[in-house]
């Protein structure tokens, strides 16, 4: 069994890989393609934090070793408190795709490992709806989270990333938009 | 005190009764216009100071309705949102639910945003310096507070509750203490103020009470006195009436007794046969007659007064010339004149208009003024008698006057009204033994009033008087009468 799961872990972990490193827009396997094929619409998902946070901007990497919890502190030496969204949802998915490159049974191995082992103070807190991300992130001046950019605005700070604003087209982390009512 | 001081004394009040008899007599003419004016104006002035006593205090209870009550209950409010402020934090304490702990974020910060609103109304509102000395402590403390509480807020999202509750214990639990303290303080000044409203309430209430008793008791005290005065002048009117009657009583006796005296006695010469020659029978006659003709005379006076009591019209109006009138009063006193000696002087102004009377009426009402005249006038033996128009003049109607003068002892002003009082017999006369039933002038009046005229009355005392009829001019004769002022002779008046 315990040979098994490890292989379902690795198979979990490739395939996140191998979705992680698909270009954006690209459908997921099994969806048509040529002259059939549609770019599903995307937006980008905006990093935020507390409007007192001097950080203004972070590497991709850098950003990674935040969510992971290997980095605890910000500069101004306040603890830094990851804020995400429930499993499943499609913002989630492109953290885990793009930041985390895990899947969530990995991401829990790596928190569950982090907090025992003393190496990550605290795991990420889960809101369940943007406006709740946005509200935590406002209340908390070490909090870190992330955000559709329609969801964001003048209570919180967003960064940029691999100095990319959200707003620039090379900006890489984007989100399926919503679709229309 | 000698004796003659304490008389003087004495009098005093007497004299100032007097003086407030006369007062009272004169208004009790008027006494229930007077009374009704005077209740109406106490009404009034009672009405007024009621009303403003009432607007007084309607306004003390709005001013202590918005700027008490409804302070006391902002400050209430006050309150609350604080203590909601504080009980949503630690509610966020109570969960490790991050979506749970937001939500009770927010309801603090709700809260705190209303107490800051609430704050800042009370500084703007806040006049005297206690007040907004309070309110800057109350603003200062607040904000102290608001990022002690952020920050105890921002722990406990964080997960830092041991944290999160040292500080709140060390720094949020003392401020929010100095923030509970202003605010109850500022609910004992709204407190004071209240009381100090309800003070004020109070005293204009208790201001009106006393003023409305004080108003009352001036007015029945006002209005006892008029009853009494109203009530004191209609005994001495009953009082004067009956001496007057009595008087009259007396008068007439003495009037009747005189004549019956003479006839008594007439009589008990004939019968003792003490009168034997024709000659002194026919003057004994002549007597008997005379005292008869008086007797009658005074009888038929008492009785034809007694007639217009109730003065209703019993005359048959006519048109009369004036020497027609003239002619018949001389005919019916001549014998009264020429056996009391007297002259009299008659000026008949020429073409008088006609008048509308009754000639008996007429008759005896200038009977009565002649024979006062014969009565009065002392040594002087002299009568005028003078008719003539008078134009109108100063709304007046053109009318006829005849004028009854005498150069007797007058009248002294005082009695010109009294005189013409059934029974009024003057002290001075009464005191002269000039005898009379008072009925005359009052008899002379009514029959003048009657037929629509009027009697006047000028006289000096030791010099004269003269007591003029006006008559009123027939309908008709009344457009020819010329209405020039210049015509105008100085009428008497009464």
């Amino acid at each position: 069994m315990g040979r098994l799961a490890s292989l379902a872990t690795i198979l979990l972990a490739v395939t996140g890989l191998l979705l992680a490193g698909r270009p954006q827009g690209t459908p997921p396997s099994g969806t048509p393609t040529g002259s059939q094929q549609t770019t599903p619409l995307t937006e980008p998902l905006a990093i935020v934090v507390n409007r007192s946070n001097p950080v203004d901007g972070l590497s991709l990497a850098e950003l990674r070793r935040v969510f992971l919890g290997e980095r605890s502190h910000w500069s101004n030496d306040r603890r830094i408190t990851i804020v995400m969204r429930e499993p499943g949802e499609a913002e989630r998915k492109v953290m885990l795709r793009d930041v985390y490159r895990m899947d969530e049974g990995a991401l829990k191995n790596h928190f569950l490992r982090g907090l025992y082992t003393g190496e990550i103070l605290m795991s990420p807190k889960i809101l369940a709806s943007a406006v709740g991300v946005r509200k935590f992130v406002f209340y908390s001046p070490g909090a870190i989270g992330y955000l559709r950019l329609s969801d964001v605005d003048s209570s919180v700070k967003v960064i940029r990333i691999d100095e990319l604003s959200p707003e620039d087209k090379k900006y890489k982390l984007r989100v399926e938009a919503r679709p229309a009512n | 005190m000698s004796a003659p001081e304490n008389h003087e004394a004495v009098q005093r009040p007497g004299r100032l009764l007097t003086l407030f008899d006369r007062f009272v007599n004169r208004a009790s003419r008027h006494n229930v216009t007077i009374s009704l004016v005077v209740v109406l104006c106490v009404a009034a002035i009672v009405g007024m100071f009621v009303m403003r006593d009432l607007q007084t205090a309607n306004t003390e209870a709005e001013t202590l309705y918005l700027v008490s009550v409804q302070g006391l209950r902002r400050i209430g409010e006050l309150q609350f949102d604080t203590q909601e402020t504080r009980r949503a934090t630690l509610y966020a304490l109570t969960t490790n639910d991050s979506n749970l702990q937001v939500e009770y974020a927010d309801q603090s910060r709700e809260a705190d945003q209303r107490v800051t609103q609430g704050i800042a109304e009370y500084r703007q509102q806040a006049k005297r310096p206690r007040q907004i000395e309070l309110a800057d402590r109350l603003q200062r403390d607040w904000a102290n507070y608001l990022p002690l509480r952020d920050e105890v807020l921002a722990l406990i999202l964080e997960g830092s509750t041991s944290e999160a509750v040292h500080l709140d214990l060390s720094g949020g639990v003392p401020s929010f203490e100095r923030v509970r303290q202003d605010l109850n303080e500022v609910k004992r000044l709204y407190d004071e103020e209240a009381s100090q409203r309800v003070s004020n309430v109070e005293a204009t209430s208790h201001r009106s009470a006393v003023r409305l008793i004080g108003i009352l008791g001036f007015a029945f005290l006002l209005s006892s006195a008029a009853v009494w005065a109203i009530q004191r002048s209609r005994m001495l009117s009953a009082i004067q009436l009956a001496k007057m009657q009595m008087e009259f009583v007396a008068s007439v006796s003495h009037e009747l007794r005189t004549p019956l005296a003479v006839l008594s006695s007439a009589a008990d010469n004939i019968t003792d046969g003490l009168v034997a020659s024709k000659a002194e029978i026919q003057r004994y006659g002549k007597v008997i007659q005379n005292q008869s003709r008086q007797m009658k005379g005074l009888v038929d006076e008492i009785l034809l007064f007694a007639s217009t009591e109730d003065r209703k019209d019993r005359y048959l109006l006519q048109r009369l010339e004036a020497s027609q009138i003239i002619e018949a009063v001389l005919a019916s006193t001549r014998e009264l004149i020429q056996e009391a000696g007297f002259t009299v002087e008659p000026r008949i102004e020429p073409d008088l208009p006609p008048v509308l009377g009754d000639l008996s009426a007429i008759g005896q009402c200038l009977q009565n003024l002649i024979g006062n005249a014969v009565k009065y006038s002392g040594q002087s033996k002299w009568i005028g008698l003078r008719a003539y128009t008078a134009p109108a003049e100063h709304g007046i109607e053109p009318e006829v006057r005849i004028a009854v003068s005498d150069k007797g002892i007058g009248i002294e002003r005082s009695e010109f009204e009294s005189i013409f009082d059934p029974f009024y017999r003057s002290p001075r006369v009464s005191s002269m033994q000039i005898h009379g039933t008072g009925l005359g002038l009052a008899l002379a009046r009514r029959i003048a009033e009657t037929l629509g005229g009027k009697i006047t009355v000028v006289s000096e005392l030791s010099v004269g008087s003269t007591f003029t009829l006006h008559l009123p001019i027939t309908e008709g004769e009344r457009v020819a009468m010329p209405r020039t002022s210049s015509q105008a002779r100085p009428s008497a008046s009464t």
